[in-house]
């Protein structure tokens, strides 16, 4: 009997229904630590047959087959997939530039992250959600099954904007935390004074499955302003003084598609996923429609 | 073609020329302290445009990319921030046209030249004619306020209303706003017109008292002489203005305008007159006459329907050809008192004379003091019925003259008519009298040589008093021949001179006989002999003794005083005019209340207290304003004034089309800041 499902602001009812039929896919096949509902790639007990080899001392009996020794007079023994389970990473930026937008980024992060989540703790998979700016040292708690849907809510309603790690530092830091491989979603506006490539290549380097959710809001998209403003970037408070005029708002959109551009062709160049999320977009379409195309789910 | 050519380029340099001319003329207007001001204002906008310090704060995600943008279009970036500022040119150009509505741009001026103007405005009845919408006076107000508009600073007009009065509704002022604000105020009236008031005001401050002597050095003038331009706004009804001469507003340059207000072909029909009169053979019953007048170039037919107290008793179709007049007669029964309404139906551009009233009062009975040492055939002509239903006659002998209730009774308008039958009072009375074989006192009447058996050449049959009496066999044995006082009319002219004649005393008049009736028992005439006797005494008592005028009190014609008699012996009398409050008029010094507010056409009731005296009606009854076709040209003295029908080339206002723009300017602003669109 399944778990009675928990409701939260994060996951409604009807959004959890929908993802209870998909299940988190890596390109890559990875070895698991415990058993679990995945093919790895070491040769094991599951009912997938995966190749013959010959008998050699020691090896089970059980798995001797007894037909190809009756035709061919040789012991050959069966070999079979192992299942195993998966570790999935979510990695949320929570800086202070992910709390704008409608709803807020992070909220979008967050809903996006619980959704991955859950689809993976539904598989048995190993989940473990963490933020850019956690401390280096602690690492947060992990979750594998159902049942653990409640206790990883609480943990995603805890996390608050405003963490002031750079977004490299912060990535590096989880690289070092977490040895495991699996899959990595980073979900991050990207927006770092600092760059966003280091963060990229410390994942990259980990040989994980990396997929980049960069989430962006409307305002950034299509901003909502007139008049002689001053911009004060809410992470270091710096300044921009712009007079609000159609030439500024058409290069503001070209820098804007050139940046997202950018971390696209970054990503696709090193095997990674990148995928742009605007917080308008229902994160159910997203994960049934555009992580579906880009071979997360199924 | 190549003459069209050179045509075209001709009427475009014209233009061009007319154009510089406009901006030059609008141009003198400011100072140049004032350009440069105005100058500053767009140079301060700029200004403040770029030190404006305020920006908004704003919290953004990033400035990241922000900065990289504004990076980007930091190269020439003063052009870039002008060439992005649609809100700042469309500030500039609001300002411009501000500031152009301000300097009261026009096209196609006129200058008027000169730059003293008197605007004489006709407000008399036919301008309320309506074949100019909505009326010619608001025509003709219209173009004066575009003539007032046209004036510069320095110039200086005077406004004059002209009816058959003229009233000077702003002396001569500089003021545009005040002379378009008492033009405004310029109110349709119900009166005849007469420009000679009118040009005598207006040229009061053109010509002012010249010297009386020329020759004399020493005889100068009072005033300099302050010539100004006449503008004349009228239709043109009114007589030629004779003996005037315009002097100084004539003068070479300054030659007077005609703004003929109205179209040529305007029609019109009109009441002309409506009277009542007793049938002689039964003098009971009432006779309606009316004439109409068609003014129009065409055949008409109209239905003109006659009412009684506001009910209809009559109407009848009448066809009127072009240019002539036609009469209408009704015989209505037996009609005591009441008001008579004549309307027509016709459609023409003045509706003013299409209805007319006339009342018929209360009989009142006429006061006559007959003083007489004896004279028995004027006695048996006082005393047929007819006389005794007219008038009580009271017989006095001369020695009644003498007493002091004659004295209270004659000064104090207690007789209509005293008949002095040889003999005469020592202060005329304040009634009408009949002298017989004597002179009156009062001043103007002489007498020359008394003749021997005059013979009768004529008879003034055309005189009330004289209606229907024919003398041609009478016989005089002797007479005085008689000079009346000016105003006087001959009733009975004689081959030595006139030996009746009825002459005007103060409202009264004084009835003349030169010859006796009867002179100590001996007839000094055949007269009563005739049949003319008795229908000339009953003529004198209807009308010396005013029986006459009570049956039908006269119309008099809007603006004209009228002197209501009436044996009230109340001291004020209340009367309700047709438009406005009621208002009230004392006795006047003859006994008479003279009722002077009579501007509007209608019927005017009249009370005293609760009792109804009667009313009397005003009518329009002008050939002159009921004729809207108006005249082409003005005569004043031998100077004519030739009209202009065109409109005056006035110089067109464009502030308000500008004004107009600016908001449209301020409206696209708005529009665009709230809109978000950017260039």
């Amino acid at each position: 009997m399944p778990a009675p499902t928990p409701t939260s602001e994060i996951l409604s009812p009807e959004l959890l229904a929908q993802l209870e039929r998909l299940e988190l896919v890596s390109r890559k096949v990875f070895r698991g630590r415990m058993k679990g509902e995945r093919r790895s790639k070491r040769k094991g007990q599951s009912v997938e047959f995966a190749d013959f080899r010959n008998y050699s001392h020691g090896d089970d009996l059980r798995f001797i087959d007894w037909n190809s020794y009756a035709r061919l007079d040789k012991l050959f023994l069966k070999l079979f997939f192992e299942e195993e389970d998966l570790h999935f990473y979510a990695l949320i930026d929570a800086s202070a530039s992910m709390d704008f937008g409608d709803p807020t980024k992070l909220a979008y992060a967050k809903q996006l992250a619980a959704s991955l989540a859950f689809i993976g703790l539904v598989r048995s998979d190993r989940v473990k959600i963490e933020t850019v700016g956690q401390p280096a040292r602690q690492s947060g708690p992990m979750w594998r099954g159902r049942r653990s849907l409640w206790p990883m809510l609480d943990h995603l309603e805890h996390i608050s904007p405003g963490e002031p790690a750079p977004l490299a530092e912060g990535v590096k830091n989880f690289c070092l935390r977490n040895s495991g491989k699996g899959i990595v979603v980073l979900i991050s506006d990207l927006m770092d004074k600092h760059g966003y490539t280091d963060a990229l290549r410390y994942l990259m380097a980990r040989q994980m499955d990396v997929y980049v959710i960069q989430v962006l809001s409307q305002e950034e998209i299509e901003p909502d302003v007139k008049g002689d403003l001053r911009l004060i970037d809410c992470e270091d408070e710096d300044m921009a003084e712009i007079t609000v005029s159609a030439p500024l708002l058409k290069r503001y959109k070209q820098n804007l598609a050139a940046f997202v551009e950018g971390a696209r062709e970054f990503c696709n160049r090193r095997g990674m996923s990148y995928i742009l999320a605007k917080n308008q977009l229902p994160v159910d379409q997203l994960v049934s429609n555009y992580l579906r195309q880009r071979g997360l789910v199924r | 073609m190549m003459a069209a050519l050179r045509n075209i380029v001709d009427s475009a340099r014209n233009y061009g020329a007319k154009a510089t001319g406009l901006l030059f003329e609008r141009a003198e207007m400011l100072v140049v302290w004032q350009w440069l001001l105005l100058a500053l204002v767009p140079l301060l906008i700029v200004l403040l445009y770029f030190l404006k310090l305020k920006r908004q704060p704003l919290q953004v995600p990033s400035t990241y990319l922000w900065h990289k943008s504004i990076e980007d279009l930091h190269v020439n970036s003063v052009w870039q921030r002008l060439r992005q500022s649609l809100l700042l040119y469309l500030q500039l150009l609001f300002i411009a046209l501000v500031a152009w509505t301000l300097l009261r741009p026009t096209i196609q001026g006129k200058r008027l030249i000169g730059d003293r103007f008197i605007f004489l405005v006709d407000n008399s009845a036919s301008m309320g004619a309506t074949d100019v919408a909505p009326t010619r006076l608001d025509e003709a107000k219209k173009r004066a306020g575009e003539l007032i508009d046209e004036m510069r600073t320095g110039d200086v007009a005077m406004l004059v209303s002209f009816s058959d009065g003229a009233k000077i509704e702003q002396s001569f002022s500089e003021d545009p706003r005040e002379l378009r604000r008492r033009l405004d105020a310029i109110k349709q009236t119900d009166r005849s017109t007469s420009l000679a008031e009118a040009l005598r005001v207006a040229a009061g401050l053109a010509n002012p008292g010249r010297s009386s002597n020329r020759e004399d050095a020493g005889d100068v003038q009072v005033a300099e002489a302050e010539p100004a331009t006449l503008y004349i706004f009228s239709d043109g009804k009114f007589p030629k203005v004779k003996d005037f001469s315009l002097g100084h507003l004539a003068e070479k340059g300054r030659e007077p305008n005609y703004v003929i207000i109205g179209e040529p072909d305007a029609t019109n029909v009109a009441i002309g007159a409506f009277t009542t009169g007793r049938q002689e053979a039964n003098p009971d019953h009432l006779q309606v006459f009316a004439r109409l007048d068609n003014h129009c170039a065409e055949k008409v037919s109209v239905i003109a329907e006659l009412s009684l107290n506001g009910e209809l008793i009559d109407a009848k179709p009448i066809d009127i050809e072009p240019g002539d007049s036609t009469g209408v007669e009704y015989d209505p029964d037996k009609v005591e008192t009441g008001v008579l309404k004549l309307s027509i139906d016709a459609k023409d551009a003045l509706a003013i004379d299409n209805v007319a009233w006339t009342t018929i009062n209360a009989r009142r009975r006429g006061k006559v003091l007959f003083v007489t040492p004896e004279n028995k055939p004027l006695e048996f002509a006082l005393n047929t019925d007819r006389v005794r239903e007219l008038a009580d006659v009271t017989q006095r002998t001369p020695d009644f003259l003498a007493q002091p209730d004659y004295r209270k009774q004659a000064d104090g308008g207690g007789y209509d008519l005293v008949i002095y039958d040889r003999c005469r009072p020592e202060q005329m009375p304040q009634a009408n009298t009949l002298f017989i074989g004597r002179l009156p006192l009062s001043d103007g009447w002489r007498a020359g040589e008394m003749a021997d058996v005059p013979q009768i050449i004529d008879v003034e049959q055309g005189h009330p008093l004289m209606q229907i009496v024919e003398m041609g066999n009478v016989l005089i044995v002797e007479g005085t021949p008689l000079f009346p006082p000016s105003g006087g009319t001959t009733l009975i002219d004689s081959q030595v001179g006139a030996m009746f004649a009825i002459g005007p005393r103060e409202g009264y008049e004084d009835a003349v006989m030169g010859f006796m009736i009867v002179d100590q028992d001996k007839m000094g005439t055949d007269w009563p002999r005739f049949a003319s006797f008795p229908v000339f005494v009953l003529n004198t008592i209807e009308y010396l003794a005013g029986t006459r005028s009570s049956l039908d009190s006269g119309s008099v014609r809007p603006g004209q005083p009228i002197a209501w008699r009436s044996d009230t012996p109340a001291e004020r009398i209340q009367v309700r005019p047709p438009k406005g409050a009621p208002f009230e008029v004392s006795r006047g010094a003859l006994n008479t209340f003279n009722v002077t507010s009579t501007a509007d056409v209608g019927v005017y009731e009249v009370r005293a207290g609760d009792q109804a005296l009667g009313s009397f009606a005003v009518n329009l009854f002008d050939g002159n304003e009921s004729d809207v076709r108006p005249a082409l040209e003005l005569a004043v003295g031998d100077y004519k004034v030739e009209g202009k029908t065109s409109r005056e080339p006035a110089r067109r206002d464009l502030w308000k089309i500008v004004l107009l723009a600016a908001l449209a300017v301020l409206l696209a602003e708005w529009y665009i800041y709230n809109r978000r669109v950017y260039v």
